[in-house]
């Protein structure tokens, strides 16, 4: 079990000791039982942190605006910044690793292992506990979630309120850290990619019908771009608004610029956009489900980038985020690729 | 009597080899349709998945990427790399449900005139009964 104490002493002793810049954790987000990030900057301030299962976000995403900060000041602050990894989160880390987006003494990282337990989602626990309303999360013993409500508190079976996410997680420990809290108890994962198995089922005309539906629906928002941690491109090719346009910009540099997805909210543009967002992150999603969690219309990206992480591991191999040394999955190759697709 | 439907396909073609088989069939006068419309690019390796999708997104019925054999790459490895990628970009395209004909690849090798035109002569014959592609295709 993690201690809430153990971590608050930890992050207090090296904000103390000036060893970190700030530290991104964990706080109570308000009414609701879903944890917010919290920036901590003052030893004193160290009693907010905390550790539940509504603890669901990956906070390595705010190393890009870390980073982009850095860039734009004059002599900036080059201590490490101090995070809280999850399993899936530390799998994130070492992709940016790979890629060599950050340096490994840019993050100071406390690993929590979620044990035998996770994140809740929030349809399944507001579902189970209907009408009673969650207000506050905890981990229970034995694979349970305690849930206080505004009718008292319930204590439920991990398996029927966690994310989907986390009942497929391939290493529920963090695989990247400075200091771990909590045990390394590997969860049995039988059927990693059962998600998505009864899709793949469908005929094509079913998984068209199906994916045409959902994506008509999209209001390309780019909120499952902007949290995720993998997206850190400065300029994105699905959408023109962010080219970088300077004044020393050229009107030949502006035309050279390719429009490759409208921004206009049309089903094929939307196909289009979700197209390139899930190849883009093939062989990079680390399964952290904060696309799927932050979409106002709720579409299934996790269906999209499971299956490429799935394609990944039977075709070539490869495994997302558990080594932080090996070289990115399009960036290298094997001779004994499959090739029986082609001609 | 009604006119059969005539596929538009994209080929994006490397220009160490498939373009050189290509050239060759033209100059040994080997015949094929006209269905296909050849892009040149440096290497097959070069071909983004934005490619690919975007030739789908302004209507073209069929895509084919076509490089040097495993080993010939004029730059060692870019081959490879395309195999990898657009092993990738071909599994997501089915798995969204389009066709799985609409995108293929192929090894063309310079000397291989008469394996390019069979299979442009094939990708028009798997396409014909598919019909106009109308997924992706923007309005």
């Amino acid at each position: 079990m993690v201690s809430e104490d153990k971590l608050r002493e930890e992050v207090k002793k090296l904000l103390q000791e000036g060893k970190i810049k700030y530290f991104i954790g964990y706080e109570n987000g308000g009414p609701g039982w879903l944890a917010r990030p919290a920036f901590i900057q003052q030893p004193e301030a160290v009693s907010r942190l905390i550790w539940s299962p509504g603890c669901v976000h990956n906070l390595t995403r705010f190393l890009q605006d870390e980073k982009r900060r850095r860039a734009r000041e004059k002599n900036p602050d080059l201590r490490p910044v101090g995070l809280i990894v999850k399993g899936c989160d530390s799998r994130a880390i070492n992709v940016l690793l790979q890629e060599k987006y950050i340096e490994r003494k840019d993050v100071y990282l406390i690993g929590v292992s979620c044990e035998l337990l996770g994140v809740v989602d929030e349809a399944k626990i507001t579902r189970r506990l209907y009408p009673a309303k969650p207000l506050q999360v905890r981990f229970g013993a034995k694979e349970t979630i305690l849930v206080l409500t505004d009718q008292g508190e319930r204590e439920i079976a991990a398996s029927e309120v966690l994310a989907d996410r986390c009942l497929e997680c391939p290493a529920n420990f963090p695989l990247v850290a400075d200091i771990v809290l909590g045990e390394k108890i590997n969860r049995p994962n039988p059927q990693p990619y059962q998600s998505i198995a009864s899709f793949e089922a469908k005929s094509l005309e079913e998984r068209w019908a199906f994916w045409q539906e959902q994506f008509s629906r999209c209001l390309r928002c780019y909120a499952c771009r902007s949290v995720c941690p993998m997206c850190y491109c400065d300029e994105c090719v699905a959408d023109s608004i962010v080219y970088a346009v300077s004044a020393d910009t050229t009107a030949e540099e502006k035309a050279q610029k390719v429009k490759w997805v409208e921004r206009n909210p049309e089903p094929q543009e939307n196909i289009f956009y979700h197209l390139v967002r899930a190849i883009h992150l093939a062989g990079r999603c680390v399964d952290c489900g904060e696309c799927e969690r932050v979409c106002p219309v709720g579409l299934p990206l996790r269906l999209l980038n499971k299956k490429l992480e799935k394609e990944a591991k039977a075709l070539f191999g490869y495994e997302v985020g558990l080594d932080a040394n090996s070289p990115p999955l399009i960036s290298c190759f094997r001779d004994n690729d499959p090739q029986d697709f082609i001609r | 009597m009604a006119e059969e439907f005539e596929p538009k396909i994209m080929a994006f073609i490397c220009k160490w080899c498939t373009s050189a088989g290509a050239d060759l069939a033209g100059v040994s006068r080997l015949e094929y349709p006209s269905n296909v419309i050849p892009i040149q690019v440096m290497c097959s390796g070069s071909v983004s998945p934005l490619y690919v999708f975007s030739a789908l997104s302004q209507g073209a019925d069929g895509v084919l990427v076509s490089g040097c054999h495993p080993g010939d790459c004029h730059y060692m490895k870019g081959n490879y790399y395309a195999r990898r990628r657009l092993a990738l970009v071909k599994k997501l395209l089915e798995y969204i449900g389009l066709e799985p004909e609409r995108f293929q690849m192929s090894w063309v090798s310079a000397t291989e005139g008469v394996k390019f035109t069979q299979i442009i002569k094939d990708l028009v014959k798997e396409l014909q009964p598919l019909g106009p592609q109308t997924k992706l295709r923007r309005n």
